[in-house]
């Protein structure tokens, strides 16, 4: 059962638009702290880590997040229309499967973004004329903010559930992004979903460690997930749906 | 004409879009909070100044998902239930065009205002040196309002045009980041670009001393080439965009 719910999430991104904001949308911020980079040298010393700060200070805090909430938002938004919540609430599919699966394509999504950001990362870096091999923390940061940004994936899920529009969720994430820049200022940037992501990639620092353990981040992502989860499901659970 | 628009807010109640533009503007508070919640006196002196350097380098990100999510919002409600064909019986698409654009301008118009009101307060309650520079808010106020009302139409046009919202919100997206970065452009540069009309329109400067690490803010001269050329901007986007909608088939 679970494999052919997940089956038919795939059929539905299937040749959808989506993947024109995959590919273009990390493409900017790669673009813009690539030139940041090459026009500040004689402040940013670190060659790949400096570059790797100037990537991640857009990324992080405004495009990923949007890009998650686009993600969220196309993957509620066919059940928003033409009725098709009650297609898919008198479907014989457990409604904590058909989130979760719904979270899983997001959480692909997710990881294949991370990827991107990585090739795009090292191509900008040869491009640049960054001399020296490419960090080897490097998979580790985007592990950790593929982590951060699976937890923003399941809360715009549950805000797209909730607000029956594409826009407006995609909105909420971009502001949640720009508050994340002075909650992660503030220090608390682990008990805020949007700033996991920057936390996770070592946004502000990529030689340092984390602010917070790796232990306790990766415990702070499963308890976001599960509460997130577990309101998905029971919205889905004791409310009827509206449709239309 | 009169109806037409009463029909466009009647379809927004209790859709909660003010909601949407208040938080987006409580999120510009916030941030306004945080940059000067350590300021000192010296820092007081500039701080008329600062809020007109900050707050259109904010908008340049803001304005342009407000106006997306307003455009997407009060284009798809039509979409959904495929209105537009029988709205189009009912009175010229023209007029649907302008209700619609009046409609999602006053939004647009509101979040300006809302701004504005927000800088002011804070100023005075912080109590800012010197008097309160009315021409240069006012100012800020009418470029803001314009440009606003430009990217908010290029937004209507796409959401009209495309069924699926995500591709003028893509296109709304990238838009803004681009005129964020085409601030650290040369201003022919940055006129290229309909969403840096913020950066073009500022009236503040600033100079960074590298040394000291001292921010100085400096008034500007307004720049009236760059409101001509928005202008030519706002006349064939409207010109252009009004002509697909009612060319299109719904």
């Amino acid at each position: 059962m679970w494999m052919r719910v997940l089956k038919a999430e795939g059929l539905k991104l299937r040749r959808s638009p989506v993947w024109l904001a995959f590919f273009l949308i990390p493409i900017i911020p790669a673009f813009m702290g690539t030139f940041n980079y090459v026009n500040n040298l004689g402040i940013l010393k670190s060659q790949w880590y400096s570059l790797w700060t100037q990537h991640t200070l857009f990324t992080c805090y405004f495009f990923l997040p949007v890009l998650i909430g686009i993600y969220c938002s196309y993957l509620c938004r066919l059940e928003h229309s033409n009725h098709n919540w009650n297609a898919m609430m008198t479907a014989p599919v457990p409604i904590s499967q058909m989130f979760l699966a719904k979270l899983m394509m997001g959480a692909v999504m997710v990881v294949l973004t991370q990827i991107w950001i990585g090739v795009l990362f090292v191509a900008s870096g040869m491009l640049a004329g960054v001399t020296g091999p490419v960090p080897f923390e490097l998979p580790i940061w985007l592990l950790f903010g593929a982590m951060g940004g699976i937890v923003v994936c399941a809360l715009q899920l549950c805000i797209a559930l909730v607000i029956r529009s594409f826009a407006v969720p995609v909105g909420i994430a971009l502001m949640g992004g720009i508050l994340g820049i002075g909650i992660l200022a503030k220090g608390y940037g682990a008990w805020f979903p949007y700033t996991l992501i920057a936390l996770g990639m070592r946004a502000n620092n990529p030689a340092a460690d984390m602010v917070v353990s790796e232990v306790q981040f990766m415990a702070n992502c499963v308890l976001f997930l599960v509460v997130f989860s577990f309101f998905a499901i029971n919205w889905l659970s004791r409310r009827d749906v509206v449709t239309g | 004409m009169k109806r037409a628009v009463c029909m466009e807010f009647l379809k927004t109640r209790r859709r909660k879009l003010w909601l949407v533009v208040a938080v987006m503007i409580a999120v510009q508070l916030l941030w306004c909070t945080w940059s000067i919640s350590n300021w000192d006196a010296r820092d007081l002196t500039q701080g008329w100044m600062f809020f007109l350097y900050q707050f259109p380098m904010l908008n340049c990100i803001i304005m342009p998902v407000i106006a997306a999510v307003v455009a997407s919002r009060l284009s798809d409600v039509e979409h959904k239930g495929q209105i537009f064909k029988l709205l189009e019986t009912i009175m010229p698409s023209k007029r649907i065009f302008d209700a619609k654009f009046i409609c999602g301008g006053m939004y647009m118009i509101g979040a300006a205002m809302g701004q504005i009101s927000l800088m002011v307060i804070f100023g005075i309650a912080m109590k800012f040196t010197g008097p309160v520079p009315w021409f240069a808010l006012g100012s800020y106020l009418f470029f803001t309002v314009v440009i606003s009302l430009t990217i908010y139409l290029l937004q209507q046009v796409l959401s009209m045009l495309f069924i699926n919202q995500m591709i003028p919100m893509t296109i709304g997206l990238i838009g803004s980041f681009i005129g964020l970065f085409s601030m650290f452009f040369p201003q022919g540069i940055q006129k290229v670009v309909l969403w840096g009309y913020y950066g073009v329109l500022m009236l503040v400067g600033m100079n960074w001393d590298q040394n000291t690490r001292i921010v100085d803010f400096y008034w500007t001269s307004i720049d009236w080439s760059g409101f001509g050329v928005l202008l030519v901007f706002f006349v064939l986007i409207y010109g252009i965009g009004r002509i697909l909608f009612v060319k299109k088939e719904v």
